[in-house]
């Protein structure tokens, strides 16, 4: 029996994280086409997902479940998704910059992008400008995403764009910041791409943008 | 004298959300969890001493045991006093049944006293802060609203600290980035005192430090928290948790993580100094899980502060809550009634230091505004907590019967001591509409708006009484510290 991608994006909308995996790989092992499990499957749910929350239905934490169901068909659908060479979202860098602890804003806006077929690479908090750098080298991100929730720390992702300057690779990946006391001026000023006000919104935006 | 046998009285409102069984349960949540799982500690001195103290130390965590927490709450002081600078004043004592309400730390955005809009906060803001709270009666200590934008990167805490202790002799809580610039608020605390020994009889300030929730102590916060408990500074180590995020979305179980992570800092200070003050609390609030804003005007954060004053009533600790604060951006119907709701439930919880009286934006932008008007609701709520009073003289028996039917009591004695326990409002209108619309039409904001400016332009405060040598001193440690993070960059 083939695999109904309609049930699985119920079960994506309902956020069975397992249920989702196990039949993404099913759909895989029944020789489906990769782009029509990611677009029938799993983008239809989180399209429904994101008109639910947007309407008030659904609420953050049940938007983030089914991102990670998501997350977890990405997961077996990636590679036969590149080795057919079809389209879909690449991956995210993210991180809270050097002397910043603030870990939980960071978080959400990673698990969000996950949701939207992102593979996501979260490195953590209180990081080195070089562990950004080097990361961008490593993983070729498309986005990279910075997180700053203090005036003193805020700088500090300046100088990680300025040193991905220097590394050679600013114009790999596209730059967005984020964090309580940035603003879109600020986001200018430091020459990153893409300011983020928050998590849900913050999709939106670098869609337009790897988009355009 | 008439005399009353086995008579209760109940002096204040009373108020209680728990039951004892439900305390002990939320306790033994605590027990449960510090000894099972424990928290992440990141700093080696202190693993090393809380592992020679009967806890147990496994790499960065350590698991502490149901008797050494015993021993902690069983040491901690049943009152500390703290003193006005000059060492005149007994300003504030941190022992339950009394409350202060204050400010709060640290927020990037300041409302402009001129222009009513947001804009960085600056170094001159924390002497305006200072001097507004001074002058404020229902203002019990002092934060600074803010964190300076246009001084040397990394010393903002010890130049607000500075230049507030001048202007203010209520106490002041501080808060610093390292363990190096809290010995530096440290120094000053001693110049304004007059000497270490002054300091150490009459401290003047408490400081302010955050556990990362879950479970966490990241090393500056429990550094800052070692430097104090080794000094006997009085001190706040409270977490802000995030109800749904970092923490359960149950108060209940909220109140568990946040009581657990503070009670590494509890243990601490107590195994380092037996007997010094520390105070825990904090900011309970929820995710709100559309916005993803952490809200400070949710009513959950209210009933979730008067929950955990009562579990730090029932061990014995003081409690640091929260109230006065908006998630609005603008002084608004909103503000005030955020304000007002958990104003009165920090009083009547009896909460001990209250802050973020004057938060607006969730937390974003500090208003001294907010702190104008929360300065009346304080006073409100303060009469209400303070309940009926039933004796012989204010039962009146005596009055009602010689007045009889008719008549009036304007005249009376009794009348003319007692009217005065009425409170009076001085922000809050109660004119004829004739004289409403005679004196401009204020609105609530007007009237906020001019009775701030007004203290702001005439109130003297403490600073022309600083001494000399305490300024210049002051100076030099300031430029000392400029000297030291020069050094460091
Ligand atoms: C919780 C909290 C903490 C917790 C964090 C726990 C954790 N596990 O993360 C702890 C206790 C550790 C903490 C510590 C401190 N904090 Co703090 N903290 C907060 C608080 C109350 C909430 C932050 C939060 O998590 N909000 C909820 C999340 C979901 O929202 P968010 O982080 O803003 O993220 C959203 C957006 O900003 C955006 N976003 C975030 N990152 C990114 C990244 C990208 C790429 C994008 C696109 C978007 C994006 O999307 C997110 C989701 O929608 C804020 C106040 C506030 N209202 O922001 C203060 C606040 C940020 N902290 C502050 C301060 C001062 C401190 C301390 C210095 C306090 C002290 N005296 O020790 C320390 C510093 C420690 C350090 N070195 O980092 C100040 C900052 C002031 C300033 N001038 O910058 C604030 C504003 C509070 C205040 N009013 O004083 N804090």
């Amino acid at each position: 029996m083939a695999v109904d991608l309609g049930q699985m994006a119920e079960l994506l909308i309902a956020g069975k994280v397992d249920d989702v995996e196990k039949m993404t790989e099913q759909a895989i092992d029944d020789g489906m086409d990769p782009s029509d499990i990611l677009q029938k499957g799993l983008i239809a749910g989180m399209d429904v997902v994101g008109q639910r929350f947007k309407a008030c239905d659904m609420f953050i934490p049940e938007v983030l479940r089914s991102a990670k169901a998501m997350g977890a068909g990405m997961k077996q659908l990636r590679p036969k998704l590149v080795a057919s060479g079809a389209k879909m979202a690449g991956t995210m860098v993210i991180g809270t910059v050097k002397g910043d602890l603030h870990d939980i804003g960071k978080n959400l806006v990673g698990m969000m992008f996950e949701g939207a077929g992102f593979q996501v690479v979260n490195l953590g908090i209180d990081l080195d400008t070089q562990v950004f750098v080097d990361a961008v080298k490593e993983h070729k991100p498309e986005l990279l995403g910075m997180s700053a929730l203090l005036t003193t720390t805020m700088p500090k992702m300046g100088e990680v764009i300025n040193a991905l300057k220097e590394a050679g690779v600013r114009d790999q990946v596209k730059v967005m910041v984020g964090g309580a006391p940035v603003t879109e001026e600020f986001a200018k000023e430091i020459g990153a791409d893409i300011y983020g006000a928050n998590a849900a919104s913050s999709v939106d935006k670098a869609k337009e943008v790897l988009e355009a | 004298m008439t005399f009353r046998t086995n008579y209760t009285v109940n002096k204040t409102t009373r108020f209680r959300l728990l039951s004892e069984d439900q305390k002990a349960r939320i306790y033994r949540g605590v027990i449960k969890t510090l000894n099972d799982t424990g928290a992440n500690v990141f700093h080696d001195e202190v693993r090393e001493i809380l592992g020679k103290n009967g806890c147990k130390v496994d790499g960065k965590r350590v698991r502490i045991p149901p008797e050494v927490v015993r021993d902690a709450l069983a040491s901690l002081p049943p009152t500390t006093t703290l003193y006005s600078w000059d060492g005149n004043e007994e300003m504030c004592y941190v022992e339950p049944g009394r409350s202060y309400f204050g400010p709060g730390p640290t927020p990037p955005n300041f409302n402009d006293p001129d222009t009513l809009e947001r804009r960085p906060y600056i170094r001159k803001d924390a002497t305006t802060v200072a001097r507004v709270c001074d002058a404020l009666p229902n203002i019990g200590y002092v934060q600074s609203l803010g964190s300076i934008s246009d001084v040397t990167n990394g010393l903002a805490d010890v130049y607000e600290f500075a230049d507030m202790i001048q202007n203010t002799r209520k106490i002041i809580m501080n808060w610093a980035f390292s363990e190096e610039n809290v010995a530096d608020e440290h120094r000053i605390g001693i110049v304004m005192a007059g000497g270490e020994e002054a300091f150490k009889q009459r401290p003047n300030f408490i400081h302010y430090s955050e556990p990362i929730s879950p479970l966490t102590s990241d090393v500056d916060a429990i550094g800052k928290c070692l430097y104090c408990a080794k000094h006997r500074i009085p001190q706040v180590y409270t977490p802000c948790c995030i109800g749904g995020a970092t923490v359960p979305a149950t108060h209940a179980g909220q109140i568990i993580v946040a009581m657990s992570e503070s009670m590494v800092g509890v243990v601490l200070s107590q195994i380092v100094n037996p007997g010094t003050c520390i105070i825990i609390g904090g900011v309970q609030s929820i995710l709100d899980m559309r916005r993803t804003i952490y809200s400070y005007g949710a009513p959950e954060l209210g009933i979730m502060s008067a929950a955990f004053t009562e579990m730090l009533n029932y061990v014995g600790l003081p409690m640091y809550s929260t109230s006065g604060c908006t998630d609005t951006k603008k002084m608004e119907l909103q503000s005030g009634i955020e304000a007002a709701f958990s104003i009165h439930m920090a009083m009547l919880s009896g909460a001990n230091f209250v802050h973020d009286n004057g938060y607006t934006e969730s937390g974003i932008t500090g208003d001294i505004f907010q702190t104008v008007m929360d300065d009346e609701i304080i006073g409100m709520s303060r009469l209400i907590a303070g309940g009926v009073e039933v004796n012989e003289e204010t039962l009146a028996v005596e009055e009602i019967c010689n007045i009889g039917p008719g008549g009036h009591y304007l005249y009376e004695d009794h009348t003319m001591k007692w009217f005065r326990h009425h409170w009076q409002p001085t922000l809050m209108d109660r004119n004829s509409y004739e004289d409403w619309d005679a004196q401009g039409r204020l609105t609530m904001k007007d009237r906020i708006v001019k009775k701030t400016r007004d203290i702001i332009e005439n109130y003297e405060g403490p600073a022309s009484r600083v001494p000399e040598d305490a300024k210049k001193d002051i100076q030099k440690i300031l430029d000392k510290a400029e000297e030291r993070v020069r050094s460091q960059s």
